[in-house]
């Protein structure tokens, strides 16, 4: 018991919380530090991307555990995925690079609207429509759109790895292309 | 007891919320009364349509005047009003000795509150009057900068703290020391020090607790537009405790309201020329807030709605 009460602490309850307050607080809290709204924009460096990542993992981590607790059984395997049939899985095994238009198509073969993904993943619509439409000014840092982009690969059942390879180096190719000189400072 | 208000940026409506507040608790019958210790910019005196106060702090530093002397009228009964130095004093003028005076002399004041209002920035002697209150407040508005200058001086604040306390209890070169060591402690920020060094001993973990546990910031967050700025105090709630480490009450919040714009510079304060205004009943719920020590209740749909 001694180590659920640091989820629960995480989570920001009390023990004597149950499963609805858990998915409630969990949802709030991934919402409010997954996004860039004033109050986390305003932390700067008290609220790096890694301090960010990290505790965004200790949240899922908590939620998986309590909620494991309370169902008192084995958590459903990815239940909020999406099923594909073999000419589907076909088709995606052959795209030749992952880009945010090949997503885009993807998701629409599937039938998937990204409300619902936004409702399960809780990032932003903004986000993921960007993430489709490469509008890569909209991520601050690397971090922020990989993390996006690993919940997006989840929520299709893709091949997290592999789109990762594909989509990044684009991210970084642009990214390189923005910055200034070596040795010259921004403005 | 004692109130002070600050909040690091300039304007974000702490004069507003000292007058407003300290008003509405003349209003019900307690003896009030307001102190204006922004020593650069001293205004206070000029929501209650006063031009040229007959005492300031003036005379106290220099006239060695008593403070409950220098007190004037604001023209609402039990409600007085200790003005600030208009443009003669600035906080680096002002030496130890005679800041200590003062703090004795605000102790020794007869009245139910005192109120002070700060003023803007992180100066030390802002900070060491935030220090002497027993309700820390910090006004600030739903936008970036006032929050990343909020989140500056409440850190300010409780660093100063906690120098006073590592003083008292002669820890400071062991503090010192860890500081400086950080690298290897995984240290990164105030949170992990605090985090370490509690971890380091009883002796200074029993401190600690002992001696912070009083340190509690009241957030009142003005000039709010949207149900989702209402949210920003409920997320910062969070937010402190988590990445800063430092515990915060979200007291309440007043809406922007041009009304009190026109206001200003009529010789009625708001909160009698505006009874009515939904403002005048969000500063009277933060208000008991603050005294009760209590957290504004706040729905986490709200930004779904619209401010009625
Ligand atoms: N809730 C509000 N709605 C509309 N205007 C407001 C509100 N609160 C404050 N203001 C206006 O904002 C301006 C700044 O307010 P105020 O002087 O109280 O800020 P301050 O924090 O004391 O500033 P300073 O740091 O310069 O002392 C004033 O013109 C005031 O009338
Ligand atoms: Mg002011």
């Amino acid at each position: 018991m001694e180590a659920f009460l640091k989820y629960f602490d995480l989570l920001e309850l009390s023990q004597e919380a149950g499963i609805e307050d858990v998915r409630k607080n969990y949802d709030y809290l991934k919402n409010l530090y997954s996004g860039d709204s004033i109050e986390i924009a305003a932390l700067n460096t008290d609220f790096s991307p890694e301090l960010r990542q990290e505790y965004l993992a200790r949240l899922d981590d908590a939620h998986e555990k309590l909620t494991q607790l309370l169902e008192n059984k084995k958590p459903a395997v990815a239940q909020n995925t999406v099923r594909m049939d073999d000419e589907l899985c076909d088709w995606i095994a052959n795209i030749a690079c992952f880009s945010g238009a090949a997503l885009k198509s993807i998701r629409e073969r599937m039938v998937v609207d990204l409300k619902d993904m936004f409702t399960t993943t809780r990032i932003q619509l903004q986000y993921l429509e960007d993430i489709e439409n490469e509008v890569f000014e909209s991520f601050r840092a690397e971090v922020y759109l990989r993390s996006y982009l690993v919940e997006y690969t989840r929520f299709l059942s893709l091949d997290t790895p592999r789109v990762l390879a594909d989509y990044l180096p684009r991210y970084r190719a642009w990214a390189a292309s923005r910055t200034t000189p070596a040795g010259m400072p921004h403005l | 007891m004692i109130w002070a208000i600050g909040g690091g940026k300039g304007g974000t409506g702490k004069s507003f919320i000292t007058s407003s507040m300290g008003t509405y608790l003349a209003q019900k019958g307690r003896k009030t009364i307001l102190l204006d210790a922004d020593l650069g910019g001293a205004n206070l005196h000029t929501f209650f349509g006063l031009t040229r106060p007959r005492y300031s702090l003036t005379d106290f530093f220099d006239k060695k005047v008593a403070l409950q002397d220098i007190s004037v009228q604001s023209g609402i009964a039990n409600l007085d009003l200790i003005t600030g130095s208009i443009g003669s004093l600035d906080s680096e003028s002002i030496n130890h000795g005679q800041k200590q005076k003062l703090f004795r002399h605000i102790r020794a004041l007869d009245a139910d509150h005192i109120i002070i209002d700060l003023g803007a920035g992180t100066h030390i002697n802002t900070l060491d009057t935030f220090l002497l209150a027993d309700r820390m407040i910090v006004v600030t508005a739903p936008e970036v900068t006032a929050l990343e200058n909020m989140y500056h001086f409440i850190k300010s604040a409780y660093f100063r703290k906690l120098k006073f306390i590592f003083k008292a209890y002669d820890l400071t070169t062991s503090i010192q020391e860890t500081w400086k060591n950080r690298a290897t402690y995984d240290i990164h920020n105030l949170k992990d020090l605090i985090i370490h060094l509690k971890q380091s001993s009883d002796r200074v973990r029993d401190i600690f607790d002992r001696e912070m546990s009083g340190f509690v910031v009241h957030i009142v967050l003005n000039q709010v537009r949207t149900p989702r700025d209402i949210l920003v105090g409920e997320n910062l709630k969070s937010v402190c405790m988590n990445f800063l480490g430092l515990p915060v009450v979200y007291a309440g919040y007043a809406r922007f309201d041009e009304a009190v714009l026109k206001n200003i510079n009529s010789k009625e304060p708001f909160m009698l020329s505006n009874r009515l205004s939904p403002v005048a009943t969000e500063i009277k719920a933060l208000a008991e807030n603050i005294i009760a020590g209590t957290h504004i209740s706040v729905r986490k749909d709200v930004a779904n709605g619209s401010l009625s």
